[in-house]
């Protein structure tokens, strides 16, 4: 027992056990963000570009901006065509669109239900010619006193409806218009009030202008479905917008709906406790994440062993073969397997000629020769390697000759 | 830097009694985030410090693959705080070492040993990788780690599946020998003795001279030759890393090679025992009589299949150089790869046959022949006639070898190890080593 083995040899000796080298780590990290960035890039300017083709248009009932049956831009790029006009969200914007405009204006008023009675008041002290559409009852008293509604006839039928009213009074802009389709809330000036009323319905007139003292005019409309985008082609709607309308400024007021001013949020609502509270949660947290994620000791690395199966090239061939339907050298290899198991126990050597083979072989099952010939040593062109049929077939007739040969 | 999950309680109630501190909040979140700070730095501060703790190791060095092995660290504490924490004894993952982690408490000055099994799965050296030890201080809130080496080896050993078959195979030999119960002659070729004819021996083993020159009947007798040499190489080169099963190549020779070994060994035969792929990986040289068995499995242990083309013309040079000058067997273990063994191992071997006898053995693979028996579809056919390729690639490279001379055993990994010491006891029945 003199000798010994050899100390073992050094584990990293071997190629593919070389530690990576320095610099591939930033190779590494590279690779390991570089898929997970493009695909965050290809997302960004997917939605960059989806984004570009669509424009965003407010929506909203009367909306002058809108291009939704409801909305009203269609008149308003009517408008704008030969007059100027100012689209304004709330009273002050409107009282200093008004102030600003020149001497020929009218201030439409949309959706006054949304301002405050004051607001309304000093709306209705401007010096300007006004038109509401669908007022409200306050509005009503704050602009024309001495109107009031006194029916509604909501029209059916969409986007015109089955009711067209005609003017049948002396006012020139309901006149030259003619059969419009409005209707909605219908009323009727008081006593004492300098009031023309047109398109009369059952209980009322759709349209009144009052002409006040100092000259101005206010004009209550029953209904907006005439200046929408639906309707406004509709018999003489475009007519009598453009009528009522026909100023140099138009100070378009359609008010956002009141901000509610002095309301405390959630966060506002919460404890002052428990808004601090969220500060050592944090640190809670914070300490979790240490407890449960610190580990003992780092990793242990080990070097794994090649797995590959032993067969793993015949495997390829045998794919190789599939894929390139190599049906003459499969079929020549198959022969070969069934000569080389047979041949011995027909008492031949391996390198028997292929006449003294058949001749065995067909003794022994007593096939025809002449076939056994082509079975097994065909002339070119092989016969069965014409179909992936004739293969199998070749198949079956060489394992049923081995069958009885055994 | 460590915490515990009473830190993380202790945050939870500074949380909660902040939320119910109302108007003060402020002020509350300042003292509890202080008080956190604090208590969580004294007790890093007053925890024993792990950098000072002292391991020494012991335990198992060796085991066979599919047994456990113990090892055991002990943790001396010599600083005049007590430790209480946790220790954990890392393993490379085909170790298996558990416990993963174990609590720890050391008192000042004292010692305390730590317990760890390890199953190893793969054979080969397993390095221990470090001990850690957490220590926490005396609140229990947070502490300390540091992991600190300790090295230890420990070696797992070729399975030896094959020794079932090894009583088999004895009594195979002790036939050869005359030795067996049934009083069947030996049937070796070396003369051993003269001995009194009883009746039931051979008659044709009768030794005619001896008879004349005394009284009664002499019969010769015969046993099997003795102080045989036998040169195992293993080649480790790429096609023993390919699997058979679910068990490298390597591994299955590895096997074969034992048995064989074993059984040269109790024949009375010198067994020696090299590793090869492109240079000498292992080599245990016989020094005598006596097994040789232990000394091989300790130099298979770390083996591992190399992804290199073998060299045997370097293979052959090795064994013509170095390993003396007289004839023995050469068992190589390798795979009956066509390419490989054509254009390397067939043209040096007139030089090695002219000196040795040489035995070439392969495991064969089984999936290879379910795959040539495959039928029924033209893409079963291709698989089939991809696998009767490999197989007359096998076949036409084992006729080759035995027209020059060579032994050769092929079997599948059930069978190749005692097909090989049935090749081995046969050489040895006729005489031919």
């Amino acid at each position: 027992m003199t000798a010994a083995a050899p100390p073992a040899p050094p584990r990293d000796s071997a190629p593919h056990r070389t530690p990576p080298k320095e610099g591939s780590r930033a190779l590494r990290a590279w690779r390991s963000v570089r898929v997970p960035a493009a695909l965050i890039t290809a997302f960004v300017t997917v939605v960059v570009l989806l984004s570009l083709g669509t424009e965003q248009f407010p929506t909203g009932h009367l909306e002058p901006g809108s291009i939704s049956p409801d909305g009203t831009r269609a008149l308003v790029n009517v408008l704008e065509e030969d007059r100027d006009v100012h689209v304004v969200r709330s009273s002050p914007a409107a009282e200093e669109a008004v102030s600003e405009a020149g001497d020929d204006t009218v201030l439409v008023v949309f959706l006054d239900h949304r301002l405050l009675p004051e607001e309304l008041e000093s709306l209705a002290a401007l010096d300007v010619d006004t038109v509401l559409v669908r007022p409200s009852t306050p509005s009503l008293e704050a602009f024309v006193p001495g109107v009031e509604m006194t029916g509604r006839e909501e029209p059916e039928g969409f986007p015109e409806p089955d009711v067209a009213y005609s003017p049948e009074c002396d006012l020139s802009a309901a006149e030259a218009a003619g059969e419009a389709y409005v209707g909605g809330e219908l009323y009727t000036a008081g006593s004492g009030v300098d009031a023309v009323g047109c398109y009369p319905g059952g209980s009322g007139d759709a349209l009144v202008r009052v002409r006040h003292d100092d000259g101005t005019t206010t004009t209550v409309l029953g209904t907006g479905g005439p200046l929408t985008n639906a309707e406004l082609d509709s018999g003489g709607n475009a007519a009598l917008a453009l009528n009522l309308l026909a100023a140099e400024d138009v100070v378009w007021l359609r008010p956002d709906p009141p901000q509610q001013e002095g309301s405390s949020g959630l966060w506002e609502l919460l404890p002052l406790g428990l808004r601090w509270s969220l500060v050592p949660l944090v640190a809670m947290l914070a300490l979790l994440a240490l407890w449960r994620g610190r580990r003992m000791g780092a990793l242990v690395p080990e070097s794994l062993p090649v797995a590959v199966r032993a067969s793993e090239t015949t495997e390829g061939r045998a794919g190789l073969y599939q894929s390139r339907k190599a049906r003459d050298r499969a079929a020549t290899a198959l022969r070969a397997g069934f000569l080389d198991r047979v041949t011995p126990k027909l008492g031949l050597s391996a390198d028997a000629v292929p006449g003294a083979v058949v001749a065995t072989v067909a003794e022994r099952t007593g096939d025809d020769p002449a076939h056994l010939r082509s079975l097994l040593y065909p002339e070119p062109p092989d016969p069965y390697a014409g179909n992936d049929d004739m293969l199998v077939k070749l198949a079956d007739e060489l394992d049923e000759r081995a069958r009885r040969l055994r | 830097m460590v915490v515990t999950g009473r830190a993380v309680l202790l945050a939870l109630v500074a949380t909660v009694a902040v939320a119910l501190s109302g108007l003060v909040g402020a002020e509350a979140t300042a003292v509890a985030l202080t008080v956190l700070v604090l208590l969580l730095a004294l007790d890093i501060v007053l925890a024993a410090s792990p950098k000072a703790m002292r391991l020494s190791r012991d335990g198992d060095t060796s085991l066979r693959l599919g047994d456990s092995a113990t090892v055991y660290v002990t943790v001396t504490n010599p600083t005049r705080r007590r430790l209480r924490g946790s220790v954990r004894d890392a393993w490379p993952p085909s170790a298996h070492a558990v416990p993963r982690g174990q609590p720890l408490r050391v008192p000042a000055g004292e010692r305390r040993r730590v317990t760890t099994a390890l199953t190893p799965t793969r054979r080969g050296d397993a390095r221990a990788a470090g001990v850690t030890v957490r220590s926490v201080g005396p609140m229990g809130l947070a502490g300390r780690q540091r992991t600190l080496p300790a090295p230890w080896t420990v070696r797992t050993l070729p399975p030896f599946h094959s020794r079932r078959h090894l009583p088999g195979k004895l009594s195979r030999l002790r036939e050869l020998e005359g030795q067996h119960t049934a009083m069947v002659r030996g049937q070796g070729s070396e003369f051993d003795s003269l001995r009194d004819y009883v009746p039931g021996d051979d008659v044709r083993s009768i030794d005619w001279r001896a008879t004349a020159r005394g009284d009664g009947v002499v019969v010769r007798t015969w046993r099997p030759e003795r102080d045989r040499r036998i040169l195992i190489v293993l080649d480790t080169g790429r096609t023993s890393a390919g699997r058979v099963g679910d068990t490298p190549r390597l591994d299955h020779a590895m096997d074969a090679a034992l048995l064989l070994a074993a059984l040269a060994g109790r024949a009375g035969d010198r067994v020696d025992f090299m590793a090869y792929d492109r240079r000498t990986r292992a080599q245990v040289r016989s020094s005598g009589k006596g097994s040789q068995v232990n000394r091989i499995v300790e130099a298979m242990a770390p083996l591992e299949a190399e992804l290199v083309e073998s060299d045997p013309a370097g293979l052959v040079g090795t064994i013509l150089g170095t390993q003396g000058r007289a004839r023995r067997l050469v068992v190589l273990l390798t795979d009956l790869n066509a390419t490989a063994l054509e254009e390397g191992l067939l043209p040096k071997l007139p030089a090695l046959t002219s000196r040795h006898l040489l035995m070439v053995a392969a495991v064969n693979d089984p999936a290879v022949d379910r795959m040539a028996a495959e039928r029924g579809s033209a893409d079963a056919l291709y698989r089939a006639a991809a696998a009767e390729r490999t197989l007359g690639e096998r076949r036409r490279v084992t006729a080759e070898l035995r027209r020059m001379g060579v032994e050769v055993v092929d079997a599948d990994p059930e069978h190749i190890a005692p097909a090989l010491a049935d090749a081995y006891i046969n050489l040895k029945a006729q005489g031919r080593l």
